[in-house]
């Protein structure tokens, strides 16, 4: 018998139909990965299952029973752990605090802390999850946290648990011990839904996958049944090209000229330490690197968010070394921010608004200092229609929109700007298969139109897919630089993590590179 | 000339002065510590200082008035908790609308009940809980006449004020109450999750605070000034709010910056004596605690870090 079955479960959100008689059950013991694109409708029916939100219509059974789950307690007390995406802690109580919340140990009221402590202690132990019961969470890495949530859903006595997005924000390294993990709990009897957009992951560590799209199960199989392709297909509803195909590059005037950049980094050491390079029309130039070396420093300088301590930028011929982000953008270089909730988007401002920012105060969008919202609604209808933005209206906060519809939305506005130079860092992160595709396809389309691309990446793969020339970024120094002929994930590795740079000293190889050959 | 101004009586008056700022003070930690911002501090004190006034007048009966305050405090701030928590509106604005609210509530109830507007009749008050004798001469002598002087010389209300201090401090820290008041006010979210009523625990919480921050007008009123006058808060409320900072969202912290502001003001009172000595104004002296106040809030004297969602409504999805 199955220990979770759900059966045709409806939720409907104003003018949505998030969950459309979704239809599921999960086995004693088993992983069941819950696969699909972000705005599937995968974290909603979960949500559903935890008795955070209502359902209208359907039913939830445990163990066989059907239950009326109104509120995470009753899912709590019925054995139902989640997870969730953006954890649940408190991030200035302890660990302890953390887990025993809600079902604290104690007489009259009065925490018996000695006692929270050794339950702790002894949950961490019996499956593995090492944790400092004392530590505060705020001082706890990613991985650390995570383990936290899964040993408070255990404390509260889980025996199915909901891991939603559960490696989003980890490391290649936490992701496989939160795997180890995983197998460790099912072998103690556990059942888990594992929610993820990530084909490699559904591969690796589940049993079983119920694939979701637009809300609906469109399908089930078995990680030895299917492959990436198989999945994809099935997931975004036609074949994917995991890898898009690129004509040779035509490269023409050189637009961007970076000469010996210095940058101070937040922490008042210097991030750039002396970046040359040059990008041009129509060619796509790659900066590789791990995070944290220097690449959000660079950019943010090129664009105008950041001064630098030295060295000039110029575009064409226009020297915006020191021109702030408004000349930036009026010289025409266009970006598409890392992070797109701080720096792409206002959140609460609606979709027409998002489009048009930048460009608010210029003719056809504004004039005498007055915004034109027809014209500015106009214009966004056809973007959205252009980018494949998918929501009811222009008016819908860009709050309300999944992830990679936003991503979607900074793309047609930057872009839609015609720039001359656009400048995506790490325009893809989070997104699922389907609208990687679509960026990829987009980036490519302006290296094809003639526009200069720079684009910063921490994923190898996006970088040997689109880039024509590959900048090695390394504490700072452009460590390297590759045609895409030489590039591969091996040796990016090798240059990206410092090697090779003993190597380049003792050849009296400068480590800076520029121009074209 | 300093021995005129540091005197056991100096000390005694920060204490007593320290009072009604401390109970609204933890008044406004555990609201705050619930995720609820409570500027209204000033119009509920206000609030039971007159309810307070009012049933003595009527009664005769100085702790039937101190009950009528609580009451009092914790009706108006049921206004705020509506209005905060089940109508999420902002917070700033409900708390204001209560302060306006509290002042023209209570000028207009003493009009129409007193005839006049200004200052009641004097009501019987809460004296002195404890009457030592004084010893004779010698040097322990001297000693005991400060301490006696220091401590034991105040109304019911103090002293029930530092045991609150204790207490809400103990519960804070070592109780499940405690435990869920804080993590409600950084992750409410996280507190819904593992299925502990958000919406409940901030009701508690805010009325708590409606409770102290009467109680803190029945000490103005009825063992203090022995009348109520119009605005006789006087921006106690707001003080209040700034020791509650200052105290970084403890209770005990709260009494003790609460002191910090009771001397100040218990200082300038005596330092108005100087006024035929050196010519300086004495509304420079009377300055003084609210400059420590800009001070203190504007963080001069060490951040503190405020619970992450106080002061953000809760929606559950």
């Amino acid at each position: 018998m199955a220990v979770l079955e759900l059966r045709d479960v409806t939720k409907v959100f104003p003018g949505v139909v998030a969950n459309d008689r979704v239809s599921f059950s999960l086995e004693k013991g088993e992983i069941l990965a819950l696969l699909g694109e972000n705005g599937a409708g995968k974290s909603t029916i979960m949500n559903v299952v935890y008795g955070l939100l209502s359902s209208d219509g359907g039913e939830i059974l445990i163990d066989g029973e059907p239950v009326n789950m109104r509120s995470p307690r009753q899912a709590i007390d019925l054995g139902i752990g989640m997870v969730h995406q953006h954890f649940m802690l408190i991030e200035p109580l302890t660990v302890t605090e953390n887990i025993v919340l809600g079902r604290e140990p104690g007489r009259l009221g009065v925490i018996d802390f000695a006692l929270a402590r050794t339950r702790v202690v002894e949950l961490s132990e019996r499956y593995g999850l090492k944790v400092d019961p004392d530590a505060k969470i705020a001082d706890l890495a990613v991985g650390m946290q995570q383990r936290v949530e899964i040993l408070k859903a255990l404390y509260q006595g889980a025996r199915v648990l909901i891991l939603d997005e559960p490696t989003a924000v980890l490391t290649p390294q936490e992701v496989r011990e939160l795997f180890a993990v995983i197998r460790s709990l099912v072998d103690e009897g556990l059942s888990v839904v594992f929610i993820t957009h990530k084909l490699e992951e559904v591969m690796a560590v589940s049993d079983r996958i119920i694939v979701m799209r637009a809300g609906r199960v469109v399908g089930e199989t078995r990680p030895e049944e299917t492959d990436d392709v198989g999945l994809a297909r099935m997931m975004v509803g036609r074949d994917v090209v995991l890898r898009v195909e690129k004509p040779p590059s035509t490269c023409g005037d050189t637009v961007l000229a970076v000469k010996d950049l210095h940058v101070m980094g937040d922490r008042g050491l210097e991030a750039v330490a002396g970046v040359s390079f040059t990008v041009c029309a129509g060619e796509v130039v790659a900066v590789a690197g791990v995070s944290g070396n220097g690449q959000t420093e660079l950019i943010e300088s090129i664009v105008g968010l950041r001064k630098p301590t030295s060295g000039t930028v110029h575009l064409k011929d226009i020297d915006i070394t020191h021109a702030g982000p408004r000349k930036s953008i009026e010289a025409g270089v266009s970006h598409i921010p890392e992070d797109r909730h701080r720096r792409g988007l206002v959140l609460q401002f609606d979709i027409a608004e998002n489009l048009v920012l930048g460009d608010h105060r210029l003719p056809p969008y504004a004039k005498n200092g007055i915004m034109k919202p027809k014209v500015i609604a106009e214009m966004a209808e056809k973007r959205i229609a252009d980018y494949d933005v998918r929501t009811p209206s222009v008016s819908v906060l860009a709050g309300n929109l999944s992830g990679g519809n936003q991503q979607k939305l900074v793309v047609a506005r930057e872009i839609g700007r015609e720039p001359m130079l656009l400048i995506a860092a790490q325009p893809t992160r989070g997104l699922d298969v389907g609208a990687i595709e679509f960026v990829h396809r987009e980036v490519l389309a302006e290296r094809a139109r003639g526009r200069a691309v720079l684009l910063v990446s921490l994923e190898l793969e996006e970088i040997l897919s689109l880039a024509d020339r590959v900048l090695v970024m390394y504490e700072g120094r452009i460590v390297r630089e590759l045609s895409a002929e030489e590039a591969d994930a091996e040796t990016l590795g090798y240059y990206m993590t410092g090697g090779g740079g003993d190597k380049l000293a003792a050849d009296g190889v400068v480590p800076v590179m520029g121009g074209q050959q | 000339m300093l021995d005129s101004i540091i005197t056991p009586d100096l000390f005694a008056a920060a204490i007593r002065i320290a009072t009604p700022l401390a109970l609204a003070a933890i008044g406004g930690t555990i609201c705050e510590r619930s995720g609820v911002v409570n500027i209204a501090l000033e119009g509920i004190m206000l609030t039971g200082a007159f309810f307070g006034t009012a049933v003595v007048l009527a009664t005769g009966e100085p702790w039937l008035g101190v009950i009528a305050a609580v009451v009092a405090g914790i009706s108006i701030s049921a206004v705020h908790a509506f209005a905060s928590i089940n109508l999420r509106s902002d917070q700033t604005v409900s708390g204001t609308a209560i302060n306006l609210l509290a002042l023209g509530v209570t000028g207009f109830l003493m009009k129409l009940w007193y005839g006049h507007p200004g200052t009641t009749d004097q009501i019987k008050t809460l004296g002195s809980v404890f009457n030592f004798e004084a010893p004779g001469g010698g040097v322990l002598a001297e000693v005991w006449r400060w301490v006696n002087a220091i401590l034991f010389t105040h109304s019911p209300i103090v002293y029930l004020a530092i045991i609150i201090a204790i207490v809400a401090q103990w519960a804070v820290f070592k109780t499940r109450w405690g435990l869920r008041l804080r993590a409600l006010g950084e992750h409410p979210r996280a507190v819904d999750t593992v299925g502990v009523n958000v919406a409940r625990g901030r009701w508690i919480a805010v009325l708590m605070s409606g409770a102290l921050a009467g109680l803190a007008g029945a000490n103005l009123t009825i063992e203090q000034v022995g009348s109520f006058t119009e605005n006789m808060t006087n921006g106690r409320g707001f003080i209040a709010l700034a020791a509650n900072i200052f105290g970084r969202w403890t209770p005990i912290g709260s009494y003790l910056a609460s002191l910090l502001f009771g001397f100040a003001d218990a200082l300038q009172i005596k330092l108005q004596i100087l006024r035929g000595v050196i010519n300086v104004p004495p509304q420079f002296f009377q300055m003084l605690p609210y400059i420590l106040t800009v001070v203190v809030v504007a963080g001069v004297i060490g951040r503190a870090v405020a619970p992450a969602a106080s002061g953000v409504p809760y929606r559950k999805d």
